[in-house]
């Protein structure tokens, strides 16, 4: 590009045009965290549904895994921030709205196990005057609460930045939140291992590999 | 009547430099030489133009141990380039 060639009124509204697009192309998401969480929150999901069909119980908690995914998520994060060259302003509010969900599933955890220590002694108290446990599972109204969530951030990034994959993955995690208030709590543990491969893992996969051909692109042209 | 184009915006490079960092909050030197695929002593030359201008914000940094330049465009710079966009409207659409 020349410094001081003078431009036509056309020719410097095609460069202007030109620019704005190559600044809208130069964010390719690695797609790192969205594998991670993807293929956790569907192991997590599985885990407990083979827990509840074998009958059988692990010495600890499986969703506990996601509590400790936080830990590489900030070093993925950090790298992440790292090698980007340009800051954009789609990257900062997609940024704000991930770490926003982040904190509304740590309050709808908290949420639902509060609920979920005041239910469990009412509940006892039934089953021992009624002899039999009561009709309503407060368990089995928990994966629509949370669904709704993983739909939003979903949702609005695959919106945003035109990613298809991510706009339908947020939509199903909906539908899946609408089936699963009237399902069991085996059926609900199955949707949402499914919304989480549908609406993270796959996605993942593809921006991931749309991230390589980027960086591959650019290391070709800058030969 | 037909206003004068800004002088320090009507050139190739310059006018790319505006264009890629109106689009960005901020931007890596090296950003905006691969974008531009102008050579690194043109861009430092032109950057420094718009600069003086009062048009963008340049900060030295570090970014482990290499230096690292980072560029912003002004309030003054996003009026300016506006300004311009809406000159060369008017010369297209009366012309």
């Amino acid at each position: 590009m020349q410094p001081e060639k003078q431009l036509t009124e056309k020719e410097s509204l095609d460069l202007i045009a030109m620019m704005i697009n190559k600044a809208k192309d130069s964010y390719h998401d690695t797609g790192i965290g969205a594998i991670m969480w993807g293929t956790i929150i569907a192991v997590c999901s599985l885990v407990k549904l083979a827990e509840i069909h074998f009958e059988f119980k692990l010495p600890f908690d499986i969703y506990w895994l996601t509590i400790l995914a936080v830990v590489p998520q900030i070093f993925i994060t950090i790298r992440e921030k790292k090698e980007r060259k340009v800051k954009s302003y789609d990257e900062i509010y997609m940024d704000y709205l991930w770490l926003a969900f982040g904190i509304s599933i740590f309050l709808m955890i908290f949420i639902t196990s509060a609920v979920f220590n005041v239910w469990e002694p009412v509940a006892a108290e039934y089953t021992q005057l009624a002899g039999h446990r009561p009709a309503f599972k407060f368990r089995e109204f928990i994966a629509p609460l949370f669904l709704l969530l993983y739909g939003i951030p979903t949702f609005v990034t695959g919106a945003a930045c035109k990613f298809k994959p991510m706009l339908w993955g947020g939509l199903l995690c909906w539908v899946c939140c609408i089936i699963t208030v009237f399902t069991t709590i085996k059926i609900d543990l199955l949707l949402t291992a499914f919304s989480a491969v549908v609406a993270w893992l796959i996605p993942g996969i593809i921006m991931e590999k749309e991230y390589r051909k980027a960086k591959k692109g650019l290391a070709t042209a800058n030969v | 009547m037909f206003k004068d184009l800004d002088p320090i915006l009507h050139s190739q490079l310059r006018l790319a430099i505006m264009s890629l960092l109106i689009s960005v909050k901020e931007a890596e030197f090296t950003f905006i030489r691969e974008k531009t695929n102008s050579t690194a002593g043109n861009l430092s030359v032109q950057i420094q133009k718009l600069k003086e201008a009062g048009y963008i914000d340049v900060a030295k940094q570090f970014k482990d141990n290499y230096p690292l330049t980072v560029c912003k465009i002004t309030k003054q710079g996003i009026k300016a380039f506006e300004e311009y966009v809406g000159n060369l409207q008017s010369y297209l659409g009366k012309g």
